[in-house]
């Protein structure tokens, strides 16, 4: 490009920039984060109840495994967050009318697995969590 | 706002404009919630019927109000996420495309298909 071709460009170009604002990347969700996270809340869960000595070392592996578990399950309700406010729209709820309550429970269930050291919870949540995958891979059909 | 305006399009914007435009007409506006200065297709106009929610019912727009709409539908963020849209976040309306370089030059068109309901 000349020089003038450059310097009639940086005057001609516009200095306000609006946005049409999707999702940047436009458009691009995807539940496997969340799914991700859950298993590593039930893993972690899994190596808490494995550790047995008292060494430093054990304690040290504790406090590893649990500020791991805290940080995915926190993980868990923001991916699993963003897709539900950002990515559904209403017509997904006409077809799944109860997606609403699901996640409710399943952001609670993370809640829980926070608090507690919980195989069982630990299971609910990556139950919860694929089967917000599967309502949401269902309406990419 | 694909395929009607690309990233990087030059458009000229008329200020001057107090009013919605015509359904279908790009209008530059503040984003509700954000305050991001957005382009969306007017879609609906004060005293228009538009569809909220899950149940299908109709509601018409009050005074003021617009029901904005992105061209690219699946992924835009826009009344459905929103709402109605007050007079006042109306910047103006986007009308001419004048570059950058290769892009076609000319007045934008207005979407037919939200000309008439």
């Amino acid at each position: 490009m000349s020089r003038v071709t450059e310097r009639l460009t940086c005057l001609l170009a516009p200095t306000t920039v609006a946005h049409a604002h999707c999702d940047i990347p436009c458009g691009i969700y995807d539940p496997a984060g969340a799914v991700l996270a859950a298993q590593t809340v039930a893993k972690m869960v899994d190596l808490i109840g494995a550790i047995e000595g008292d060494s430093v070392a054990d304690r040290n592996k504790f406090a590893r495994c649990v500020a791991v578990k805290e940080q995915h399950a926190e993980l868990v309700k923001h991916e699993v967050q963003v897709i539900w406010s950002d990515y559904f729209k209403p017509e997904h709820l006409t077809a799944n009318p109860d997606l609403h309550t699901k996640v409710w429970n399943l952001l609670k269930l993370a809640g829980k697995n926070k608090q507690n050291v919980d195989a069982d919870a630990a299971a609910q949540l990556q139950a919860a969590v694929k089967e917000f995958a599967d309502i949401f891979w269902s309406t990419k059909k | 706002m694909r395929p009607g305006i690309e990233p990087g399009d030059w458009l000229l914007v008329d200020p001057t404009t107090r009013r919605w435009p015509r359904r279908g007409s790009i209008v530059l506006v503040r984003e509700p919630g954000s305050d991001t200065l957005v382009l969306k297709r007017v879609a609906g106009r004060p005293g228009d019927p538009v569809r909220l929610g899950l149940d299908a019912e109709t509601h018409r727009l009050g005074p003021g109000e617009a029901w904005l709409l992105g061209d690219a539908r699946d992924v835009s963020i826009d009344s459905r996420r929103y709402g109605p849209v007050a007079l006042d976040r109306l910047v103006g309306r986007a009308w001419f495309r004048y570059g950058p370089a290769g892009r076609p030059i000319g007045p934008l068109v207005r979407a037919s298909g939200l000309t008439r309901r």
